[in-house]
């Protein structure tokens, strides 16, 4: 057994690039960010007296002439084709309600998931009454955002055989701004784990599926013991993750699988103790700088 | 207290992941978080302390009363434990959501200091049956994210330790009334013996084995736990089975047994980092207002094009 | 309210002399006049009879207040100590005709009743389970039930009570059977002498099969008081609280929940000052109480049951 006490002590986030402190971006609530008219106002902000001033604390954007503050603390803000990690909550007539860190419950219909099978056909009413069989209150999905809802409520599909009920694995809860957009968010990663990093911030880690599972997809979940080694594979994983959102280092699968690599010479459980947690996300963003020059 | 959804599937590896003593976060069956602890943090107490323990935050803060003694025992003074569930730990405290929790988590600190060796009430005595110290212990739940007691019952010693009693002098007048006279000085005051205070382990049987400290995840798949009280000589001063479920007599004697263990090894590093903190005195930096987890600037590395600022 | 004459002006009792020191079993105490104003000042409040607001038991300053326990020899109402000897104990089911089941228990002085309500829906809509049904257990504490007055409002101690109640029945029910409804156990303790929560959790047990609600099996308590080396089994009222006249050491109390043909605890709670071996030892001796405790009421069940049964007129 091991307790391990301290006290605590000031610790600032590692960062080799500029202090962020310099940043010119970075504007709250009330900043005026021009008094130029010829700009658009976007997300963010609002028109006071002629002057385009921001309404949430964030970075300023512009893209032509729009202009826009892009919160950093905010909840999900899906957009079409988002990949996303969800837990339902609740099991409604022909839709299911899924928490998806956003702020409205994601929805997913029954029309929109691949049934158990593959095969394409309507809807009977007797798939409606066996809904909870596919995915029950607290399950876990992976899922794409097939449209945007007026009030700002997603509806997801699971229409590809790599989406669908997630088995076992650990779930971590992280804030969507952290996790960088990229063309696939599912990567079986070298070190024997693969990880699904959803936009809005709950990424999944699981053992890497063998081939039979993967074709069975849909809703078959293993129940089969995990190996040790798998095990420890993912919680290093987790821990990893943490310690790189700690110190607000954007999660892709390179600076994954650089932190990892970085953390091998400490145990799992030793990750989360800040001074460790300092050194390998240091030595990450030191190999994260040597593969970009 | 703050609940989390699990799915099935999720539970099952939890539940294997302790079968094989590896949790999700990589610690042992026995192994506790990090515990950060800092005394002396709110200057209007007698005696404060917080505690973190992964992301559970607790703050407690102790004042010295006079009071009147209880008539059973004149020459005694006593302590009172409330513990303050607010709505900041989690929206479910909203309101009167946190009062059920509160107290049960006071009622069970009452019976964790329900014997006369954790603290030598006999010293809060000013004069017998009249006049005697009452210690308000307030606990308050800044962050939950498991294992509340363990970090409230070391925050708790902390914060006795840290208490800072004034020394009073009674004098009597002629008539025979009594006056109590406050020491002027500030550092002329009575501080508590700690030795024996409890340390509090919570045990949350999962599947076959059992874990201390266990996370929120970790306890959504546990039936029970048993809380155990337990001085640094190895003696229980409370025991209490929570949660819905019911144990086996065998594996609360295994419980037992791996409480009192983890329990008894938990005063010296906790009193040891107290008299170090002590030690420091006032060159120690205070970092009171450290909460983990706030995005203080941007992931992103600053661009070129800055908007149009 | 508080405008209303008050009959003193100047605030002083009518008995005259309120400085007088009166006597009460040899021993002196000082009816301050304080007390008297608050009397004087309160608001009236006809359903209740008016009081200090701060009052103590004379029985506080008849006798010692720490009654000296002897720790050898046999205990006081005959009992013998380091052996496991309960207190014969009186049951009987379905008492209270309006509650669904009922059941009254007595042992020794420690008399108590417990009804149980329901099943039925649930009040509280916002927590309704679509799986599980909802136990709320009640215990109080009769104010004439302790030798100082208690109050009818639930205090924090009634409300822990409660607590210890409601897990050492959860395990036993089986809730899944009654979704969406709320069972209602509420114990009232009308004399306490000793052991009232392990007392308390058998009748509630035996209350609540007596409402013929599912149950994986009866809930027994005992409870057990350590005392030095030697211990003492369903103590009294006056064990409970005593001071010993050992030293502090090994002392404490112990409450076990235990369900018989299972063999697994569902409640457990001790307090004071206990090495891990005598509190083993003393779960291990509660159980063995608990055993010894079966049979009585067994019986008692069977013979709710069969009173209950119609005549079978054919047979």
């Amino acid at each position: 057994m091991a307790a391990d006490m301290r006290l605590p002590t000031i610790r600032k986030t590692v960062s080799l690039s500029a202090s962020a402190f310099d940043r010119k971006d970075l504007v709250v609530p009330g900043d005026v960010i021009t008094s130029d008219t010829g700009f658009m106002r976007g997300h963010g902000t609002y028109v006071d007296d002629d002057k385009l001033t921001a309404s949430v604390a964030g970075e300023v954007q512009r893209v032509d002439k729009l202009i826009c503050v892009r919160p950093l603390k905010t909840r999900f803000n899906g957009e079409v084709g988002d990949v996303v990690v969800g837990r339902i909550t609740e099991v409604q007539q022909k839709r299911w309600k899924v928490e998806t860190n956003s702020r409205l419950d994601s929805v997913l219909l029954l029309s929109s998931v691949n049934l158990p099978g593959g095969e394409l056909r309507r809807r009977s009413a007797e798939d409606e009454l066996t809904m909870r069989e596919y995915l029950q209150e607290g399950d876990l999905i992976s899922a794409e955002v097939q449209s945007v809802f007026m009030d700002g409520a997603l509806s997801l599909h699971t229409r590809s055989l790599k989406y669908g009920k997630l088995g076992q694995g650990v779930l971590v809860q992280l804030s969507p701004s952290l996790i960088k957009r990229q063309k696939t968010h599912f990567h079986n990663l070298p070190c024997g784990a693969s990880i699904i990093l959803g936009n809005n911030g709950f990424v999944w880690l699981y053992p890497t599926p063998g081939q039979q599972e993967e074709e069975a997809g849909g809703f078959y979940t293993s129940l089969e013991p995990v190996s040790l080694s798998d095990r420890e594979v993912i919680s290093r994983l987790r821990n990893c993750l943490l310690a790189l959102a700690a110190h607000k280092v954007l999660l892709y699968d390179t600076s994954v699988l650089y932190c990892y690599e970085s953390s091998l010479q400490h145990q799992v459980k030793d990750i989360l103790k800040p001074e460790v947690m300092e050194e390998i996300v240091m030595l990450t963003h030191q190999k994260l700088l040597e593969q970009e020059g | 207290m703050a609940r989390v959804q699990v799915s099935e599937a999720e539970k099952v590896y939890i539940l294997h992941g302790i079968r094989d003593d590896l949790r999700v976060d990589g610690r042992g069956c026995e192994d506790y978080r990090h515990m950060e602890i800092e005394t002396d943090v709110v200057s209007n107490t007698d005696g404060s302390a917080k505690v973190t323990l992964g992301h559970t935050a607790v703050l407690v803060g102790v004042k010295a009363e006079i009071g009147k003694p209880r008539p059973t025992v004149p020459t005694e003074g006593y302590l009172e434990f409330f513990v303050d569930c607010s709505a900041n730990a989690t929206p479910e405290f909203e309101g009167r959501g946190g009062e059920e929790l509160g107290t049960e988590l006071s009622n069970t600190l009452y019976k964790v200091f329900n014997n006369k060796r954790s603290i030598d009430l006999k010293s809060l005595c000013i004069c017998a049956g009249e006049h005697c110290w009452v210690l308000y212990v307030d606990v308050l739940l800044l962050q939950c994210d498991g294992n509340l007691y363990d970090a409230i019952s070391v925050a708790i010693k902390a914060a006795l330790f840290n208490t800072k009693i004034p020394k009073v002098h009674i004098s009597s007048d002629d008539e025979g009334g009594k006056e109590i006279e406050l020491s002027d000085d500030p550092y002329d005051c009575m501080r508590l013996n700690v030795e024996n205070v409890p340390c509090i382990v919570t045990l949350c049987k999962v599947g076959h084995r059992h874990v201390v400290d266990a996370t929120l995840q970790e306890k959504a798949c546990s039936v029970a736990s048993l809380i155990i009280s337990v001085t640094h000589k190895g003696t229980i001063t409370c025991m209490r089975k929570v949660g819905g479920g019911s144990l086996d007599p065998e594996s609360i004697f295994e419980m037992t047994e791996a409480g009192k263990r983890v329990g008894k090894a938990l005063h010296a590093p906790l009193m040891k980092l107290l008299e170090q903190e002590e030690s420091l005195g006032k060159k120690r930096q205070k970092v009171y207002t450290c909460f983990p987890g706030l995005p203080l600037v941007s992931p992103q590395p600053p661009r070129e094009e800055s908007g149009a600022k | 309210m508080t405008n209303s004459p008050c009959p003193h002006p100047d605030n002083k009792p009518f008995s005259g002399q309120p400085e007088k020191e009166k006597t009460w079993g040899g021993k002196r105490f000082r009816a301050g006049p304080v007390a008297w104003v608050i009397y004087f000042n309160m608001p009236t409040d006809t359903k209740r009879v008016r009081g200090p607001e701060v009052s103590q038991s004379p029985s506080l300053f008849s006798c010692d207040p720490a009654a000296v326990l002897p720790s050898k020899g046999p205990r006081a109402d005959g009992r013998r100590r380091d052996q496991v000897d309960v207190r014969p104990v009186f049951v009987r089911c379905g008492l209270v005709s309006q509650a669904k089941g009922s059941a009254y228990l007595e042992a020794g002085n420690t008399k108590l009743m417990c009804c149980v309500y329901g099943p039925r829906e649930t009040d509280r809509k916002d927590e309704t389970d679509m799986k599980c049904g909802r136990l709320t257990t009640d215990m109080r504490f009769a104010p004439f039930s302790c030798p100082e007055r208690g109050s009818w409002i639930q205090g924090s101690q009634d409300k822990d009570f409660s607590l210890m109640l409601h897990e050492s029945l959860q395990p036993a029910i089986c809730l899944h059977k009654y979704p969406r409804s709320q069972i209602e156990v509420s114990v009232m303790v009308l004399e306490n002498s000793g052991s009232v929560l392990a007392h308390a959790v058998t009748c509630a047990s035996l209350a609540l099969a007596d409402a013929g609600i599912e149950m994986y099996d009866l809930v027994l308590g005992c409870s057990m008081r350590q005392d030095g080396t030697s211990y003492v089994v369903d103590p009294s009222y006056m064990e409970e609280n005593g001071c010993s006249s050992v030293s502090c050491e090994n002392q404490g109390g112990l409450t076990v929940a235990f369900l018989p043909s299972l063999n697994q605890i569902s409640g457990l709670q001790s307090d004071g000052d206990m090495t891990e071996e005598t509190l083993t030892a003393g779960v291990r001796t509660c159980i063995e109480g608990c055993y010894k405790l079966y049979p009585v009421i067994q019986r008692a069940l069977t013979k709710a049951v069969r009173k209950a049964a119609p005549s079978q007129s054919e047979s």
